[in-house]
């Protein structure tokens, strides 16, 4: 039986000799134009609390709450479409059109989003191509088929006696969403939220093809350091930094959703 | 005696991502940059390679730094024989020990190469290009004709810059103020003033190629081969010859790996890509600037930006940067240029 631990813990400890590795190059001392490392130091860590480092964390921060937001927004009445449709064929057809951008790629999408962003097929009334607003938009539409499936799959176990019961009693369906559907469907709220809130804190072809270079995202950050800088110490200590942060960040958000009222 | 085979099928499983591809035996294995480019370097010196020799070729294909990092870790025991990139890279192989010597008696052309194509006893120049000032004549009015017009307040918005490497620009706006890519720091106040003229800032190839065919980047300090491709493409883009200071120049770069056991191959490679004929062909696919003299250019490129036919030439139209001095640099001009040019 013990024998069957064996796969998780070699996985396991794979996973913590990377990190250990990469802790350790973290505390290496850089030295430029050369691919050798100097001795230990904590330099790369105090170097990483440069404001625009910090800045970067905190546009991935924010970019990272706005995104989960209005994903959760735009994917509800979708998901509850999704969910609740007497028709079949009005389900294929969301459920087809949630699927498909999953079989295009990250990067075939992104790239569709330069060219609607900019002003070659729309004159926008804001520049959007190269703005964090920009970025928004290619986050949340990356993120909405996830949302909207973990969404339906909660909405779609909300027994609708319920609701009917609640209209029945007078509700109007406002209050009857508000009080009823609403704090339901909240596993799916917190799953689908922390699903995406996670997954965009690591962001990176978004953020690189429609930041157009002003956006730099933590993945973003690493990358140029680690591949344009050769600067491997001050890539491993950021990464570490932000994988503190992204554990931090998710236990908060953990705790929060385990404490919430039922 | 089942818990034996599934321990053994486990560890067989663990252990197919150590072994090496299979190569053929006695391959030469060159690492390279993929797509066009390896396509070409098979074309016009692995095949016929192969036919002189009877040594096949095979490629390790991608970016600059992955391969970097596979070499470092291969080292001592690398997986391929001989290495393509850029010359200020090629240094951090070389503080690193991971080139062999050059040995010049086994490369006879390369008497024929221009003398900036010896870049160190480990790395000799394959091909030449620049980074220069490209537009779309379309959609910018004005006439671009100087480094200087960079400046303009027309092209408010209209710029697009590498930021994976500005040291092009940084050298550019140095020498403007009669510094250099040592003492760099003369041109931050000029390089300050471009930070509302530039719209986006690109880290690859192809999204500076996007930039400029969707107009989002019309005016760019560009890759002349990328340029000139673009041109192919039906894109006219115009490719600026600065009369103010010369475009800066780049130089790919080919070694021979410390420890690889065909180092005569790996000679015997580099010699042919050297080749009159070869480099002919290369400036042919590429569109690059030929390292050796000999070579023979289309009539369509002869003196176009980043196409060096003669040591005058090499010195009048083109800067080139110290590789030493650009290695050591960059991690900190990305971090000045990321704050002060990049962000908003």
């Amino acid at each position: 039986m013990k024998l069957l631990l064996l796969p998780a813990l070699v996985v396991l400890a794979v996973f913590a000799a990377a990190l250990a590795a990469l802790f350790r190059w973290s505390l290496l001392e850089f030295v430029p134009g050369s691919l050798q490392t100097g001795g230990l130091t904590l330099a790369n860590l105090r170097g990483v609390l440069a404001p625009q480092y910090l800045g970067a964390i905190r546009d991935t921060v924010v970019l990272s709450a706005l995104t989960t937001v209005l994903t959760l927004v735009a994917a509800y009445p979708v998901a509850y479409a999704l969910a609740r449709t007497p028709s079949r064929r009005v389900r294929s057809a969301i459920l087809v059109l949630t699927l498909a951008p999953f079989f295009t790629g990250a990067i075939v999408r992104t790239y569709a989003w330069v060219l609607v962003l900019g002003n070659t097929v729309l004159a926008w009334p804001v520049p959007m191509l190269f703005t964090e607003r920009g970025v928004l938009v290619g986050l949340v539409h990356f993120s909405m088929p996830t949302m909207i499936l973990v969404l339906a799959a909660a909405l779609s176990h909300i027994d609708p006696v319920y609701e009917r019961a609640a209209a029945s009693l007078g509700a109007s369906p406002a209050r009857v969403f508000r009080r009823v559907t609403l704090p339901l469907s909240m596993p799916g709220i917190v799953s689908g939220g922390l699903i995406v809130f996670a997954w965009t804190l690591s962001a990176f072809p978004t953020p690189e093809l429609l930041g157009g270079g002003r956006v730099k995202m933590i993945a973003n950050v690493v990358k140029d350091l680690g591949l344009d800088s050769f600067n491997w110490p001050g890539a491993a200590a950021f990464a570490m930094l932000a994988l503190a942060l992204t554990l931090a960040l998710l236990t908060a958000l953990g705790r929060l959703a385990a404490g919430r009222p039922s | 005696m089942r818990s034996r085979l599934m321990v053994t099928m486990l560890l067989a499983l663990l252990m197919v991502p150590l072994v090496p591809p299979a190569r053929a035996q006695n391959a030469l294995v060159v690492s390279i940059w993929g797509g066009n480019w390896k396509d070409t370097v098979d074309k016009v010196v692995g095949r016929p390679f192969t036919a002189r020799t009877g040594i096949p070729v095979e490629y390790e294909v991608g970016g600059t730094i992955d391969r970097l990092a596979k070499a470092r870790v291969a080292k001592g025991s690398p997986l391929v024989d001989l290495n393509f990139t850029t010359t200020h890279v090629a240094r951090l192989y070389i503080s690193d020990g991971l080139y062999d010597k050059l040995d010049l008696a086994k490369l006879p052309n390369s008497k024929e190469i221009a003398r900036e194509a010896f870049r160190s006893d480990f790395h000799i120049g394959s091909w030449a290009y620049v980074y220069t000032v490209v537009y779309r004549p379309d959609l910018v009015k004005e006439d671009i004709t100087k480094w200087s017009d960079l400046w303009k307040p027309a092209l408010k918005g209209k710029l697009a810059l590498p930021d994976f490497d500005p040291s092009h620009i940084i050298t550019i706006a140095a020498l403007m103020e009669g510094g250099n890519e040592v003492n760099w720091q003369k041109g931050e106040a000029r390089l300050k003033q471009l930070k509302d003229s530039v719209a986006a800032f690109y880290s690859t190839d192809a999204q500076s190629q996007d930039l400029m065919k969707t107009g989002q980047g019309p005016v760019q300090v560009m890759l002349s081969v990328n340029a000139y491709h673009l041109q192919e493409q039906g894109i006219a883009v115009k490719v600026v010859q600065p009369t103010d200071y010369p475009g800066v120049v780049g130089i790919d770069t080919v070694a021979v790996m410390a420890g690889t056991k065909q180092a005569d191959a790996a000679h015997q490679f580099i010699n042919l890509a050297l080749s009159r004929d070869i480099q002919s062909e290369l400036v042919r696919t590429l569109r690059v600037g030929p390292v050796n003299a000999g070579a023979t250019v289309p009539a369509s490129l002869k003196g176009q930006p980043g196409i060096f036919l003669s040591p005058a030439e090499w010195k009048e139209r083109g800067y080139i940067m110290n590789d030493e001095a650009r290695a050591k640099n960059l991690p900190g001009w990305r971090e000045w240029f990321t704050a002060n040019v990049v962000k908003k």
